[in-house]
């Protein structure tokens, strides 16, 4: 995709709010914009952004490019359905395009857990498995889960956005069940 | 999944595990319209955080019937969630402090931040 200079400074600046509405409705191109955007990133951001700056006669594909860009841009570092910073992360060769790899799907761990919590061994192991999560992933895990504070202030307290949140518990809990499958459910010490 | 195939689906302990036609079709079918494994992962990691809407909790109900694999690792969630929970109780058990001593006192300072605010 290519984007000219001009636009991607013009797209820093604060926009004014126009009538999206009614110049998308005279320029037909927009409209196939509207609803591709609509569906592509869900915003309607796009739409009033194109049509402020073709109502200052930059060329609208243009400026339309450098719009895609950034949000693009925005949408890999939010976290979305399927957002391709997950997909690249260190777990996912345990996914092929069908499902689990079958031999690093998870195994059926003892059903007697309770049991399991009166020994020392297992929170040994446990503990282990926590100090080897990085630094921040395992206060937030610990401050969800041992503390049980609620995921709002978690996210005020470290500064992160819920979204952000989320993916670190996930990863943490990814880690910390790994973790203990091999060294505890796979091979008990 | 991949139990379409026939090697794997000795292996799959699932209900419907594409053992004949009707079943595979059913796999499949089901394949298709419920979320592939690395977004229910993902899905069942943050159904412990907010409630889920209808639609996916149940495909992800659907998904479970394919898949057992998927239902284990929320199984293991749940069962991870209930260790971290009792770990302080038995932090004598472990013969150390349950957190090691710079994670309590970045959390201390988070909370004082916080407050401060």
């Amino acid at each position: 995709m290519k984007v000219c200079r001009g636009c991607r400074q013009d797209l820093t600046e604060n926009l004014n709010h126009v009538n999206a509405g009614a110049i998308a409705a005279t320029i037909p191109s927009l409209w196939v914009i509207y609803f591709v955007s609509l569906k592509e990133m869900r915003s309607r951001e796009s739409v009033s952004k194109v049509a402020t700056g073709a109502s200052r006669g930059v060329n609208p594909e243009c400026w339309l490019c450098g719009i895609l860009k950034i949000n693009f841009r925005k949408l890999g570092r939010e976290t979305n359905f399927t957002d391709l910073d997950f997909l690249n992360d260190e777990m996912s060769h345990k996914f092929i395009d069908q499902g689990w790899r079958h031999v690093q799907c998870p195994v059926e761990w003892e059903s007697g857990t309770e049991a399991l919590m009166d020994r020392a061994e297992f929170w040994m192991t446990f503990r282990a498995c926590l100090s080897k999560l990085p630094a921040r992933v395992a206060d937030v895990f610990m401050m969800r889960e041992m503390e049980e504070m609620e995921a709002a202030q978690i996210c005020q307290a470290f500064r992160i956005s819920q979204n952000n949140l989320w993916v670190m518990l996930h990863r943490a809990r990814m880690a910390l069940r790994e973790c203990m499958e091999l060294n505890w459910f796979e091979n008990k010490p | 999944m991949g139990i379409v195939d026939k090697s794997s689906s000795a292996e799959n302990p699932s209900p419907i595990a594409g053992r004949n036609w009707f079943e595979r079709m059913l796999v499949s079918f089901i394949e298709e319209h419920t979320p592939k494994c690395r977004e229910v992962v993902r899905l069942l990691s943050r159904s412990m955080e907010v409630k889920l809407p209808l639609a996916t909790r149940i495909k992800i109900r659907f998904h479970y019937l394919i898949c057992v694999w998927c239902y284990r690792y929320g199984k293991q969630l749940r069962a991870l969630r209930r260790f971290a929970s009792s770990l302080p109780e038995h932090a004598d058990e472990c013969g150390q402090e349950t957190l090691p001593y710079s994670s309590k006192e970045r959390i201390r300072q988070a909370l004082r931040e916080k407050q401060n605010k």
